[in-house]
C-alpha cells in the first residue's frame, strides 16, 4: 500500500502503475472502474461495500472524498492499494481539498482503466442534478441511494426529473428480493389484482417504487401504510376471486408467504448489505426500463425510459448545489 | 400456465425461479444426496432460487420419519453447502422434507410416495410437479423406472403437472446396454423430461467456452485447421479409486471419464456455431461431432492405456493400483488412457485431438488447450526465436477457471529474443466469490425445465460409439504402467513424440 500526502494527479496514477506491477495485478481481468464518492463519515462503510462488490465482479475501485470545498489551499492526499486493505483488487481512496474538489474529475479521468465501463455511486446525499457532478457525467452507469437523502420521497422525485437511461437507484436494488418472492408466487395466479396495500417504515423509498411496479404491472394503485419497520414489513395483495396474498416480514430477515387455502410458508428474505446490493448494480451496465417504469408510475413522471442517454455537464457554484458537500 | 404479469422478460434482476414442485430423491440417504444435492439445495434457497412451494422428498430403505431425514439433510447441508450456514434459509426448507421408507421393490411404499405427492396439491399448492432424482446404483434403474410407471408417477397426464427424471452416470456400459436403459427410461417419461447428469457441463468455464467461442469476432476465424495444429484435451485427477474398487474395477478411466466428460467437451470444443442458444440447436451441433469423431488405425500407438504402480504424490507413498483394497491382483482395468481421435469435418480434418484422463497424477486439473500452428515463416534470425514455441489458447476448466493465452514475446533488452509468455485471465475462484456450484446450476435447470446443459440420449450413444471399438481391443491386453505421482506411462509421451509434438504440462 501506497499513501501519498499532498500530492498531483499525475503521482497518483505513476503509482497506481508500481503498485500493480510489484502484485502481480496484471494478470487477473478489470471488467469496469468503480468510481464512489462519499463523504469523510461515510467513507469506511464505502470501502467495506466497494470492496464486497468488487469481489464479486473484478474492478478498478476510486474513492473520491472530498473535503473543506472552502479551504485556501486545493490538496490532494491519496491511498493507492493493490490487494490489500482494500480487497484483492486495485483501490485508490482520494481526499480533495479546496478548489480542487469541484475539479475531481481531473485526478479521476487518467485513473479510468482503459475502454472499460465506469459506474459511479454516491454513498450519501447525490447531487440534485447529476450534471453537476463531473464524475456522474462520464459515468456508464449511475448509482444513487434515495434513503440517504433527508427527505426520501422527495429524492425520488428528484431522481425522476434529473433521470437519464443508466441511472439507478439503491432503493430500487432493494425491492429485488420482495420483487422475486412476488413474481415467485405469481407464477401460480391466473386472476386479476384489485388491491393492493405496502406497509413500510415511514419515507421509505423502496416501498414507494414497490408500488410504482405493481402500478405498472398490475395496474393497482396500492396503498402505502406506516409501520414501524424495519424497512418494508408487509406486501398485501387482493385478488379478483376475493383470495388474498400476502407477505409478511417482521423483523428484516424472515418472511411468512400467506396466500388463501394454502398453508402458510416460510422464507429467507433478508435485508441484505449495502455491499451486496452495489454488486448487484455491478452486475448489468445496461439501461434498466423497469426501473425506469416503476419511477415513473411512484413518482408521475412519464416518459423516462425514453429521454436520451448521456448529459453534459454543467457549472454549479458549490454555494448553490445540493449534495456537494 | 397463464402468462405471470409480474415476470418481465427485461427485468433481468428477477431471477428465473422453477414453479412450485417437489424434488424427490431415490437413495435420499446416499453419498451423492447428502455430499451434492442436499447441499445445492440449500445453496438455491440460500440464493432465493427455489419456489415458494418447495419439497423435498427421500426415499430410502430406512425406517425413518419425517424428521430423522430433516436432520441428516441438514447436517449434511451445514457440512457441504458453499454459502455461509444460516438458520434462517434453513428454517425455510425445514417442514418441507418428507421422507418415505421403503425398498425398490416394495409396491405399498411407492403407493404411498404417490400418495405423499398428491397431497402435496393441498397442502403447499404444487400442482403436480416433481423431479425424480435417481441417486441410487445403476442397477436399480430399472426397477425404480417400473415402480414409476407402474403408480403411474412418470405421467404427466395424470399428475397435472410435469414429471422430470434425473440420472447420473453411468449410462450403461457401452453401446448396447446404454441403448436399453435410455429405450427404458425414454419409454416410462417422455424423452424430454429425461437429464442426465454430467456435471461438467454445469461448470462455469465450460459454458464461458461457448461465450468465448460464439460471442467474440477473435477466436472463430482461427478456429480450423488452416490455424490449428492440435488440440489437447486433459482430465488430470491426484486422487485414487477411493472406496469405489468393485465399480472402478469394472469400469476402468475410458467409460469412466472418456466416454462423458471428455467427449462432451471435445464436442463442445470442435462444435459448429449453433444457430441459437437453445437445448435443441445446441444438442444437434454437438451431436454432429460426436458422430464425427474418427479413431486411430494404429490402436497399439495411438490409444495408450495405463495403470498406475505405487510411488509418491504430494509428499506421499501412495499403493499401486492393484495394492488397493478390493481390486484383484491380476486387474488389468486401465486407470490412465490417452487415445488420438479425429474429428471428420471439414473444419477439423487433419487436425489431431489428444485426449487423455488419469488418476494418481501429479495434480487435479481438467483443460482445454488449443494449439495453432507456427508461423509459416519467421523473419528473424532461428537463434532469436528458439524458445518460441506454438501459441495456445487454455481454457482452464478447473482449478483456477479461466482462459491463457500463451504468445511470443520479445525479452526486453538490446538483443531481438523472442520467448513464450502467458497472459492468464481469471474470473474464477481465487479473485470473485466461488461460483456456483456445478449440482446447484444443474439441480435448478432440472427444476425449470432446460435441458441445454444435459446429454441427450443419443449423445451419450454416439459416445458409446467411439469408445466400443476401443474397449474391443484393449480387450485381453494389458495396460502400459506409470508411477503414481507421474504424467501417465511412457507410452503416452512417446504417442506424440511419434508426432513430433509433446504434451502441455498442466
Amino acid at each position: 500500500m501506497t499513501t501519498l500526502w499532498d500530492t498531483t494527479g499525475t503521482e497518483v496514477v505513476k503509482a497506481l502503475g508500481e503498485a500493480r506491477r510489484t502484485a502481480g495485478a496484471m494478470v487477473s481481468g478489470l471488467a469496469l472502474t468503480l468510481v464512489v464518492v462519499a463523504d469523510e463519515k461515510k467513507v469506511a462503510e464505502a470501502e467495506v461495500a466497494a470492496v464486497r462488490a468488487a469481489s464479486a465482479h473484478p474492478c478498478r475501485v476510486l474513492i473520491v472524498v472530498r473535503r473543506q470545498i472552502d479551504s485556501e489551499q486545493p490538496r490532494l492526499d491519496a491511498e493507492i492499494s493493490v490487494g490489500g486493505r482494500l480487497g484483492p483488487g486495485e483501490a485508490v481512496v482520494m481526499r480533495m481539498y479546496g478548489r480542487l474538489a469541484l475539479h475531481a474529475e481531473s485526478v479521476v479521468l487518467p485513473l479510468l482503466a482503459p475502454d472499460v465501463p465506469v459506474l459511479t455511486w454516491w454513498h450519501g446525499d447525490a447531487p440534485k442534478k447529476i450534471a453537476h457532478d463531473p464524475l456522474g457525467v462520464f459515468a456508464d452507469r449511475r448509482v444513487t441511494d434515495a434513503a440517504q437523502a433527508p427527505d426520501p420521497i422527495a429524492a425520488l422525485r428528484i431522481r425522476a426529473t434529473d433521470f437519464a437511461p443508466g441511472d439507478t437507484d439503491l432503493a430500487w436494488t432493494r425491492t429485488t428480493p420482495w420483487r422475486s418472492v412476488l413474481a415467485g408466487a405469481y407464477d401460480n395466479i391466473a386472476v386479476r389484482t384489485v388491491a393492493a396495500r405496502i406497509g413500510a417504515e415511514a419515507g421509505n423509498p423502496s416501498a414507494w417504487l414497490i408500488a410504482g411496479w405493481l402500478k405498472g404491472r398490475l395496474g393497482v394503485e396500492a396503498e402505502l401504510v406506516t409501520t414501524s419497520g424495519p424497512g418494508i414489513t408487509e406486501v398485501y395483495l387482493r385478488l379478483e376471486d376475493d383470495s388474498e396474498l400476502s407477505i409478511n416480514r417482521p423483523d428484516g430477515h424472515s418472511a411468512v408467504l400467506h396466500r388463501t387455502g394454502v398453508q402458510d410458508r416460510r422464507l429467507p428474505l433478508h435485508r441484505r448489505d449495502i455491499g451486496d446490493q452495489l454488486a448487484e448494480e455491478l452486475r448489468r451496465l445496461d439501461p434498466d426500463q423497469p426501473y425506469a417504469r416503476a419511477l415513473s408510475a411512484a413518482t408521475g413522471i412519464t416518459e423516462l425510459e425514453n429521454r436520451p442517454a448521456g448529459r453534459q455537464h454543467e457549472w454549479m457554484e458549490p454555494a448553490l448545489a445540493n449534495g456537494a458537500s | 400456465m397463464t402468462h405471470n404479469p409480474l415476470r418481465d422478460p427485461v427485468d433481468r434482476r428477477l431471477p428465473r425461479i422453477p414453479e412450485p414442485c417437489a424434488l424427490v430423491i431415490f437413495g435420499g440417504t446416499g453419498d451423492l444426496a447428502r455430499k451434492k444435492l442436499i447441499p445445492a439445495v440449500y445453496d438455491l434457497a440460500a440464493r432465493g432460487l427455489l419456489p415458494p412451494g418447495f419439497v423435498v422428498l427421500g426415499f430410502a430403505r430406512r425406517d425413518w420419519g419425517d424428521s430423522d431425514f430433516e436432520q441428516v439433510a441438514r447436517e449434511a447441508a451445514m457440512s457441504h453447502a458453499r454459502t455461509p450456514w444460516q438458520e434462517d434459509v434453513w428454517q425455510r426448507l425445514a417442514g418441507n422434507m418428507k421422507f418415505v421408507g421403503g425398498s425398490f421393490d416394495d409396491d405399498t411404499a411407492f403407493d404411498t410416495l404417490a400418495g405423499t405427492l398428491d397431497e402435496l396439491r393441498d397442502s403447499h399448492a404444487i400442482p403436480g410437479n416433481a423431479a425424480f432424482y435417481l441417486s441410487t446404483p445403476p442397477a436399480q434403474f430399472p426397477m425404480v423406472l417400473r415402480q414409476l410407471e407402474r403408480t403411474k408417477m412418470c405421467d404427466n397426464a395424470t399428475a397435472g403437472g410435469w414429471r422430470r427424471v434425473v440420472v447420473e452416470k453411468p449410462f450403461g456400459h457401452d453401446l448396447p446396454s446404454s441403448r436399453e436403459l435410455n429405450a427404458l427410461v425414454d419409454q416410462v417419461f417422455t424423452p424430454e423430461d429425461v437429464f442426465r447428469i454430467d456435471h461438467y457441463l454445469g461448470k462455469e468455464t465450460v459454458q464461458n467456452l461457448l461465450a468465448l467461442r460464439f460471442a467474440n469476432t477473435l477466436f472463430e476465424p482461427v478456429w480450423n485447421s488452416h490455424f490449428v495444429d492440435s488440440i489437447q484435451i486433459t482430465m488430470a485427477e491426484d486422487g485414487g479409486i477411493g472406496t469405489r474398487a468393485a465399480f472402478y474395477d469394472a469400469t476402468g478411466a475410458a467409460r469412466d471419464v472418456l466416454q462423458n466428460h471428455l467427449l462432451q467437451l471435445l464436442a463442445l470444443t470442435a462444435m459448429e456455431e449453433p444457430v441459437s442458444f437453445s437445448a435443441d440447436a445446441i444438442r444437434t451441433e454437438k451431436l454432429k461431432m460426436l458422430t464425427s469423431i474418427s479413431l486411430p488405425g494404429d490402436k497399439e500407438h495411438y490409444a495408450v492405456r495405463g495403470q498406475y504402480e505405487q510411488g509418491w504424490l504430494a509428499g506421499q507413498r501412495v499403493p499401486g493400483y492393484v495394492q488397493e483394497n478390493g481390486v484383484p491382483p491380476d486387474s488389468t482395468t486401465e486407470t490412465y488412457v490417452a487415445v488420438r481421435l479425429g474429428v471428420q469435418t471439414r473444419r477439423w480434418a487433419g487436425v489431431p485431438f489428444y485426449v487423455r484422463t488419469g488418476k494418481r497424477l501429479p495434480r487435479r486439473v481438467t483443460e482445454i488447450g488449443v494449439i495453432f500452428k507456427k508461423p509459416p515463416y519467421l523473419p528473424f534470425a532461428q537463434t532469436d526465436t528458439e524458445a518460441l514455441g506454438n501459441n495456445q489458447l487454455v481454457v482452464r476448466v478447473q482449478p483456477d477457471e479461466g482462459v491463457t493465452l500463451k504468445f511470443g514475446s520479445k525479452v526486453p533488452g538490446s538483443a531481438m529474443e523472442v520467448r513464450d509468455v502467458a497472459m492468464d485471465f481469471l474470473y474464477g475462484e481465487a479473485f470473485t466469490e466461488s461460483s456456483p456450484e456445478a449440482y446447484e446450476r444443474l439441480v435448478l435447470d432440472v427444476l425449470l425445465g432446460d435441458s441445454t446443459l444435459f446429454p441427450h440420449a443419443e449423445e451419450v450413444e454416439a459416445s458409446w460409439k467411439v469408445i466400443d471399438p476401443l474397449e474391443e481391443y484393449w480387450a485381453g491386453r494389458k495396460p502400459h504402467m506409470y508411477r503414481a505421482g507421474e504424467w501417465g506411462p511412457k507410452a503416452a509421451e512417446e504417442m506424440l513424440e511419434r508426432d513430433g509434438r509433446h504434451w502441455r504440462r498442466p
